[in-house]
């Protein structure tokens, strides 16, 4: 899974890279904007987001399907000084830009911060209204690929993304097969007012932060053998999942204002949100996350109630599930939820096997 | 004395219409004895001119009277290969490469046999014949024979923004006025075909600068006439995982940004 990066003092840059950094930074630095450079990707936290999950382009999208492509195009340049609504990842942008401020003022030369990419397959032409639509809300996007109609893997790996968000699941599970952090984002029902000061993440545990081993004991053998084997295997570590490597990011994060004595008054917050229950199944998850080194701040053990309340309450920017049936609770109650299409969770629906199309080629 | 001679074997382009586009022999044939048929140096020419001939034929079908085209020069730069004239005549019949005209001209005079050709685009993988060129107003372009190897389907030309300007790194960067003319026509090839599928690619990279130089320079290459497919802009990031997925045919170094302004 995708791997965590090294560590600031690594001398390890090589000329050419060392070359582009420093005439970016020497860019940046002479423009008159008070405007903060990126940082260098190798010691950032990059995460790439689409266009249709930072802006809400539910309209424009409907003409590129009923219209066609050149029609598409045509109405977004010709509507290109009109900002796009905010779409599912808009807050979850905002909350990681928050972040970077708090991160800046506590180390000012510190290039391990949030890095944020938008990964899009849109014409290039799209793109005068994609950056028009980032300046109108003064977003630190500095970054982008615009690949007018190719895939964005390539991409995603040289720009060492550690998590993709896309409203494309096709995308979205081709970036999980090679091995990086992705999720299909999904706009709520309603709104919910969320923290401007804390960015707040929440996590499912299985085929999420941990692999679906004990999804499948679950599905082939039900709920008892589940306990009973989790019980047996409570201090034998679970592998881990498509998403843990974006909490050790967190984690990584975190531990710097720890660092700085602001554990009280930490802008990031994590939560894992689990239908396991704390008695039964609970102590092996906790296991693992320590035998990982990793910290999660809360844990919610719901012995198999429903979600959906309870991230109500939470109001996370970002809640990330392996099952539809989870995610739809969530939506229905206002929270932005974003499905990790992962395991053996993608063969059922609510318990039910799904008879599986055949593979497109 | 340079001098042009026509490819007989081509239909020859309409001067005015027609985007003319010179390539040196050294990229295109190995060096050999004068009465030979000379070796192809590798498939890169050979493919360039296939898919500039292949848009020339689209562009036909749609329209038999068509005088935009893709014309191109094979141009000597050199005394050694201007010698080798009957050579190279007879070694392009025999490889059947679509070149119009063939100009022999030496170190001296190659850079005014591009102008007297009207030659809108310049290409070769000689920093300093692409410098001498640039600096007598003729738009050049690198060719690199080590590139990974770019599609065989579609022409992809890449416009490349840098803030530093490395001395030995080839040409300067073109401005505005300098990419006007050939913009313009190449521009109108590309609108002849779809947006999706099609067999000419622009692409746009700013290496070190912000977005909005990016979207400015967007805009810029539009108002010329030239409607980008893909852009990325870097800010630093380093190019070397990324260049290899864009797979340019060549490059054409710009800079738009105006510092007095």
């Amino acid at each position: 899974m995708s791997e965590i990066k090294p560590i600031e003092s690594a001398p390890t840059e090589d000329s050419a890279e060392e070359t582009d950094w420093a005439a970016a930074k020497a860019f940046f630095d002479s423009l008159k904007t008070e405007k903060p450079r990126p940082p260098k990707p190798r010691y950032a936290v990059t995460i790439a987001v689409s266009s249709r999950t930072l802006f809400n382009m539910v309209e424009e999208r409907k003409i590129y399907e009923e219209e066609g492509l050149e029609k598409y195009v045509a109405h977004q340049v010709e509507h290109e000084s009109e900002p796009l609504k905010p779409g599912a990842a808009f807050p979850f942008v905002k909350a990681l830009m928050t972040v970077n401020t708090r991160l800046r003022a506590l180390y000012p030369d510190s290039e391990e911060l949030f890095d944020i990419v938008l990964m899009t397959n849109n014409h290039a032409q799209v793109g005068v209204r994609l950056i028009n639509s980032i300046n109108h809300y003064d977003l630190t996007i500095e970054r982008f690929c615009m690949t007018g109609g190719k895939s964005p893997i390539g991409y995603l790996k040289a720009y060492m993304t550690n998590l993709y968000l896309s409203k494309d699941s096709e995308k979205v599970t081709e970036a999980i097969e090679e091995g990086i952090a992705a999720a299909t984002m999904f706009m709520p029902d309603t709104e919910t007012q969320l923290s401007d000061t804390q960015l707040r993440v929440a996590f499912d545990g299985d085929a999420v932060l941990f692999s679906d081993e004990s999804e499948i004991i679950v599905k082939k053998h039900g709920l008892d053998t589940f306990f009973q084997h989790e019980k047996q295997f409570e201090n034998k570590p679970l592998a881990q999942g498509p998403l843990k490597c974006f909490l050790e990011a967190l984690g990584k994060l975190q531990r710097k204002f720890y660092a700085k004595n602001e554990r009280m008054n930490c802008p990031i917050r994590t939560f894992l949100v689990t239908a396991r229950s704390a008695a039964s199944s609970g102590a092996r998850v906790l296991k693992t996350l320590r035998s990982w080194g990793l910290e999660i701040d809360e844990a919610l053990f719901l012995a198999g109630a429903p979600k959906g309340p309870l991230l109500q309450k939470i109001r996370p920017h970002i809640f990330f599930d392996d099952q539809m049936f989870h995610i739809e609770g969530a939506k229905e109650l206002g929270t932005i939820s974003a499905h990790v299409p992962y395991g053996i969770g993608q063969k059922y629906n609510r318990g039910k096997l799904i008879e599986q199309p055949e593979k497109k080629e | 004395m340079a001098s042009t001679i026509e490819n007989t074997d081509v239909k020859q382009k309409d001067p005015d219409r027609a985007v003319v586009v010179a390539v040196t022999s050294r990229e295109v044939f190995e060096d050999g004895a004068e009465g030979d048929i000379l070796a192809l140096r590798d498939d890169m020419a050979r493919k360039l001119l296939m898919l500039m001939h292949e848009m020339n034929e689209r562009l036909q079908q749609e329209s038999a009277k068509e005088l935009l085209q893709f014309d191109v020069v094979l141009i000597t730069t050199d005394s050694q290969q201007q010698q080798q004239s009957s050579s190279i005549i007879s070694s392009t019949k025999h490889h059947g490469l679509e070149i119009s005209r063939f100009c022999f001209a030496n170190e001296e005079d190659f850079v005014e046999s591009l102008q007297t050709n009207n030659v809108q685009l310049f290409l070769t993988s000689d920093k300093s014949e692409a410098s001498q060129a640039t600096q007598k107003g003729v738009l050049s372009a690198l060719l690199d024979h080590q590139e990974a190897s770019p599609p065989s389907d579609q022409l992809r030309i890449m416009f490349c923004e840098d803030a530093i300007i490395q001395p030995d790194t080839g040409p300067t960067p073109a401005n505005r006025e300098a990419i006007q003319g050939f913009a313009a026509q190449l521009g109108e090839i590309r609108r002849r075909f779809s947006l999706a599928d099609s067999p000419l690619c622009f692409i746009l990279v700013t290496a070190h600068g912000s977005k909005d130089s990016c979207a400015s320079s967007l805009l810029t290459l539009r108002s010329s006439g030239i409607s980008v497919d893909e852009a990325y802009c870097l800010a630093g990031a380093p190019r070397d995982p990324i260049m290899p997925l864009l797979q340019p045919h060549f490059t054409i170094r710009i800079s738009f940004s105006d510092l007095e302004e």
